[in-house]
């Protein structure tokens, strides 16, 4: 009899240990859950713009990116910290440990990349060299290709063996490490004539975690899992169906109901709604673009002179003037739900951007000040003139967008309050971003007084310092219309800044140099950086594993994305 | 009549061009281009653009470029997307089929609902019946399809969320007849309602205008029962200018509807216009206007010929 | 008959006619019921509109970012907007907008039309074939489409352009109902008698065919304000129309479909006096069509 009791009373005790340990090991801890990742599953992320293309020599959509980055890869990627780290290559190739040697006359340099081993492509076709080598003869041959930025500076490729690429730059390259970024399969496409008129642009074919198997134009995109992937166990998601939404709302009313567990790119003003859900979880990471208005120092006429002067904003105290008037941290707060951050320079993020560096805050005394010193009297109307000159200027912005086109109203208001009149014509982003002379972009003609657009910089701001304020890129009718300085700004000392940080690959002296000439920027009072917004994702509380960057977007890890709970089988 | 026909298809042809010849030139004329789309690459730089709009055509004179796109459009190849890159015929195909499921079904619900009601309110006219058609007719009618649009979505779908908020179809999902309806529904309703307004108003006042003709009072006294009178004779003849309007939106049937198409974000031809027309993306621009020319063109024969052969009183030379 | 001494008074007959005509009509329209109701809500909301300034305290364009997004209250009967406007007196100042628009873009419209279908339909023959080919290609252009075409081609859609724009896409009904009304008439026999004590051409189109044509013009031109109405606002909703900060009832719904799930109120009222207003003028065009039809002046002879 004794020994039956005990023995319940053991048996019962264990039950309810083995039960306190079922419940310990099922309580997810508000983040990351103790039991690890599940495999399996479909994850239905919303998307509320199509991509017009998924091949990446001529995508030119943000959201291009996100849907190719599930299955095509590159050579490096970078990582949380704006550091770059090592995909199908075996390392990260630098001065420091070879893989960059610097020539002779010290005027050009060879990069050596050593691939990874035993990678496939998604056909089961051996990833190789080769692959490496074709990409670049491919961008190059190809007259459709959006950039070859950098790639023309490549003089030729070497590839000694299956795992070697040895590239010959004609010069010193300094962004060197952001080339090779997404890599293109030559057995696929070398006996294709046109690439642009294969399939390629729907489904291209890659080494990534996931394959495109289907893209219905207006519907959806579904990628599944890549049998050949390198990291074994991984993916841990079965599929991803990229569902194409008409707008965001659409996709916040679904991803609350549960019909879709991801949603990209979401703006500030959905933000109060969806941190209220329980059920949503909200990823969001500082992006590198700058929102900014750029005010042409030229006279303001089709085919400026560049060394024409701007009658009203030539004047160094009426920029001053404008920037102490732009209600920037208003702006944020009410427009933005404080969800974004006071803009400073072009280079936000990274290990360029300038810091320390500000420029003139809200303090509308100051250009009442600035403006009564300089000689701008106000009139009767209430608006300033100087020399007959009346402080009428005209504000440009893409038409459709509401948060420019109520940031323009706020400023019509606060600088008709210091005395200048602001007159809005805004233009479809076709024509005002269309980035070309012949195409009749304002920008670069000079037909503008203000503008007002987003630009995002690359990781390494290069590209954009040396086209946007270095004195040689400003467009006239003498050169074409080449370059991209549009406010027409002259600095002998910035531009020497900039040639030194473009030759030189050491990072801290680049960065040295990139601080100096967008301290003269700022200095010369020409741009007004208004604010730095965030890339904000949303996902339901069962998706895990995902990790926002500042750089890529959201879709730069999926192989380790995974899903508990109910998820529904398609 | 054929010789009519004859003579008007072949008027048609210079039509269509000169339609294809001003189409071209307002495209031209309109400042920016194809290539504002690449602006968001932080890569692009000047030579860039420069290429590209070689690789275009995009640097030849205009009336080169017209002439180009001429050539190879009469032999079937109808350009590709200066974005997607993606041939314009492959597009157009993928998107008509969307639109003609959303216009066709628009189609067939106005014409069984207003023929029945135009009929009922012309019989009755002055009823109470009578009285509520006009009034919603005219309201309907006189609404901005758009907004209509906003108000069954704020209604129906995100305060009582009774149907989807968008699309064709649960993406992903396999095939379901529910599903397909239920996302029908909204989008249907929108266009319909606003086009019965106007459809049941013109054949009310087309039946009450035969409804006192003498020969109906003819018919009548030869005592034919009511029904018969309205059905067989009335109707019959009321429905001739009907038949023309209904004619002139067949072209719509392909064209699509671009607002609702837009705000429900329906992958048809209307949706393509408008991405296109925001981009500039001329090869898609031309095609779509050449098939919508044409359509139009073809639906006023079809218009003319149809009430020509309908109404004995109008012959054609 | 080139008589220069016969003084032979021209037919005065249609004149005299017309002028019973024109009260005949008048009291046909009184006793429509829902087009006079019409009138009166056509006419208030016009009023409201031309007196915005004396009805509304509010400045229609003034940004107060502190009272964005507040619902109807009794300081805001409609509750404000993105920026902080009140909604109902942009809506006033946004009627006087719209109408304008449709008022005038039907006034370009119709002068078009007339004279185009007056010079088909008078001179005939060849004029009248090249004239009314012109008339089909216009028709055979998909009509939104080249609105939005439009839209994206003048970098900056003023008020005076989308006025020219929207006129001069909708003339063609217009021209045909002339060309009709003409080719009808012409052969009539006032028209043979003007003709033969000598009237000139131009006398003959003002003073005696135009005239007895006005009714369907008339018609025609009150649907067309409605159509205009209407067409506006679709181009200001697709961001092609009039551009703020100048208020339109078209162009306070642009961010509806964003706006609708926060503040709904800036969704329906707009679109509530696009209604209203599309509404009256189809009750008034109905009315003015009983009351100007030429057949029920035959059939109460008869």
């Amino acid at each position: 009899m004794r020994g039956h009791r005990s023995f319940r009373v053991l048996a019962v005790a264990a039950a309810l240990l083995v039960l306190a340990t079922a419940c310990a090991s099922t309580q997810p801890a508000g983040g990351s859950p103790t039991t690890g990742p599940v495999k399996g599953g479909t994850l239905v992320f919303a998307i509320w713009q199509e991509p017009a293309t998924l091949a990446p020599n001529y995508g030119n959509q943000t959201i291009t990116g996100i849907v190719n980055a599930v299955a095509v890869e590159g050579l490096l990627r970078t990582d949380t910290d704006g550091k770059y780290q090592p995909v199908l290559a075996k390392a990260v190739p630098t001065e420091k440990n070879g893989g960059v040697k610097i020539s002779g006359d010290g005027k050009r340099m060879d990069v050596t990349y050593e691939l990874q081993p035993d990678i496939k492509w998604s056909d089961g076709r051996p990833f190789t060299s080769a692959d490496v080598k074709f990409t670049w003869e491919a961008w190059m041959k190809d007259p459709k290709v959006v950039s070859r930025e950098g790639y023309e500076q490549i003089e030729s490729i070497d590839t000694p063996n299956d795992l070697t690429v040895l590239v010959h730059y004609k010069t010193i390259y300094s962004p060197y490490l952001t080339r090779f970024g997404t890599i293109m399969p030559k057995h696929i496409l070398e006996k294709v004539a046109d690439i642009s008129a294969s399939d390629y642009g729907r489904k291209p074919l890659g080494t990534g975690p996931f394959v495109i198997t289907d893209f219905k134009a207006g519907d959806s995109i579904t990628v599944e899992r890549n049998p050949n992937y390198r990291k074994k166990g991984q993916p841990y998601l079965d599929k991803i169906i990229f569902r194409s939404v008409p707008s965001r709302e659409v996709a916040v009313a679904q991803l609350k109901a549960g019909e879709v567990q991801g949603m990209w790119n979401l703006i500030e003003a959905q933000l109060p709604d969806l941190e209220k859900d329980a059920n949503i979880k909200l990823s969001i990471t500082p992006a590198p673009g700058v929102e900014r208005i750029e005010m042409n120092t030229a006279v303001n006429k089709d085919g400026t002179d560049p060394n024409s002067v701007h009658p009203v904003l030539g004047d160094i105290n009426l920029r001053r003037a404008l920037i102490y008037a732009t209600p920037k941290q208003q702006i944020i707060d009410k427009l933005l739900f404080g969800k974004a951050r006071v803009g400073s320079s072009p280079v936000a993020q990274g290990w360029a951007a300038p810091k320390g560096l500000t420029q003139e805050s809200y303090d509308p005394k100051k250009s009442n000040e600035l403006l009564d010193q300089a000689g701008w009297v106000k009139g009767a109307d209430g608006i300033r003139t100087k020399n007959g000159v009346r402080a009428s200027i005209t504000i440009t912005t893409t038409t459709g967008d509401q948060l420019r086109e109520r940031v323009e109203q706020i400023l019509a208001d606060e600088y008709k309050q210091i005395g200048v009149e602001l007159k809005i014509s805004n233009m479809p982003s076709s024509v005002l971003l269309s980035a070309s002379w012949s195409a009749g972009d304002p920008r670069k003609r000079g037909a503008f007084d203000l503008d007002m657009y987003s630009s995002t910089p690359d990781i390494d701001p290069h590209q954009t310092v040396n086209l946007r304020y270095h004195s040689k890129q400003i467009p006239y009718p003498g050169n074409g219309g080449s370059g991209q300085n549009y406010t027409r700004f002259k600095n002998p000392e910035a531009d020497k800044a900039i040639d030194e940080a473009g030759s030189a690959l050491d990072l801290e002296k680049r960065a040295a140099a990139y601080a100096k000439a967008l301290t003269l920027l700022n200095d010369a009072a020409v741009c007004i950086w208004l604010y730095e917004r965030s890339a904000i994702q949303a996902f339901r509380t069962n998706v895990y594993g995902y990790v926002g960057q500042v750089w890529d977007g959201i879709t730069w890890n999926t192989e380790d994305w995974y899903m508990k709970g109910t998820a529904p089988s398609y | 009549m054929n010789r009519y026909i004859l003579r008007r298809l072949l008027q048609a042809l210079p039509l269509l061009l000169g339609i294809s010849v001003a189409s071209f030139a307002i495209l031209k004329a309109v400042p920016g281009g194809p290539l504002a789309a690449y602006e968001a690459s932080p890569d692009i730089n000047d030579e860039d653009i420069r290429r590209l709009e070689h690789a275009f055509g995009l640097d030849q004179p205009v009336p080169i470029q017209y002439l180009s796109w001429l050539g190879r459009f009469v032999v079937g190849d109808w350009g590709y997307s200066f974005v997607s890159h993606q041939p314009v015929l492959g597009l157009i195909g993928e998107r008509l089929p969307n639109t003609v499921y959303l216009m066709g079904t628009v189609f067939v619900t106005v014409l069984a609902l207003a023929i029945p009601v135009g009929v009922l309110t012309a019989v009755k006219q002055y009823s109470w019946f009578d009285h509520v058609v006009t009034g919603s007719t005219f309201g309907f009618l006189s609404t901005p399809t758009f907004w209509l649009g906003l108000l069954l979505i704020i209604f129906f779908g995100l305060q009582l969320r009774w149907l989807p908020l968008g699309g064709m179809a649960t993406p992903g999902a396999a095939f379901d007849l529910g599903d397909r309806l239920r996302h029908l529904i909204l989008p249907v309703a929108t266009i319909s309602l606003v086009q019965l307004g106007s459809h049941v108003r013109y054949l009310r006042a087309s039946m009450l205008e035969t409804i006192n003709q003498d020969y109906m009072r003819t018919a009548r006294s030869k005592g034919l029962g009511e029904r018969i009178v309205v059905l067989r004779h009335a109707l019959k003849n009321a429905a001739i200018p009907l038949v023309t309007v209904v004619a002139l939106d067949i072209p719509e049937l392909f064209a699509g509807a671009l607002v609702t198409e837009q705000i429900f974000g329906w992958p048809g031809m209307g949706r393509l216009f408008w991405d296109a027309a925001t981009r500039l993306d001329y090869p898609i621009l031309m095609g779509i206007l050449a098939v919508s020319s044409t359509l139009i063109v073809l639906a006023n024969l079809l218009a003319d010929v149809v009430y020509g052969y309908l109404d004995p009183r109008i012959r054609y030379a | 008959m080139a008589g220069s001494a016969i003084a032979v008074p021209l037919p005065v007959a249609p004149q005299a006619v017309q002028r019973s005509q024109w009260r005949m009509a008048y009291e046909r329209f009184r006793a429509h019921r829902p087009a006079v109701a019409a009138v009166v809500v056509l006419g208030a909301l016009a009023a409201l509109s031309a007196a915005a300034p004396l009805v509304s305290p509010y400045d229609a364009t003034k940004v107060t970012l502190a009272e964005i997004y507040e619902r109807p209250s009794l300081a805001h009967p409609f509750g404000t907007d993105a920026l902080g406007r009140d909604l109902a007196t942009r809506i006033l100042y946004g009627g006087r907008v719209s109408l304008a628009v449709g008022v005038l873009a039907v006034t370009v419209a119709v002068t078009v039309g007339t004279l185009v279908g007056t010079m088909a339909g008078y001179y005939g023959r060849w004029v009248d074939s090249v004239l009314m080919r012109f008339v089909d290609m216009m028709y055979s252009f998909p009509r939104l489409f080249l609105l939005i075409l439009f839209g994206v081609f003048f970098k900056g859609m003023t008020f005076g352009v989308i006025i020219l724009v929207l006129g001069l896409l909708s003339w063609m009904t217009t021209s045909r109902l002339v060309r009709a009304s003409f080719l009808s008439l012409k052969h009539r026999e006032f028209v043979e008698a003007a003709r033969c004590v000598g009237a000139r051409d131009r006398r003959i189109i003002f003073r005696h065919i135009l005239p007895n044509s006005l009714a369907p013009i008339i018609v025609a031109a009150t649907l067309g304000v409605a159509g205009a109405i209407i067409a506006e606002s679709t181009l200001s909703f697709l961001g092609l129309g009039i551009q703020p900060p100048t208020p339109s009832w078209g162009n306070m719904l642009k961010d509806a479909p964003t706006e609708m799930n926060i503040a709904p109120w800036t969704a329906i009222f707009p679109g509530l006096f696009i209604f209203l207003a599309v509404v009256s003028i189809n009750f008034i065009g109905d009315g003015l069509r009983d009351a100007l039809d030429p057949r029920h002046v035959v059939s109460r002879r008869g």
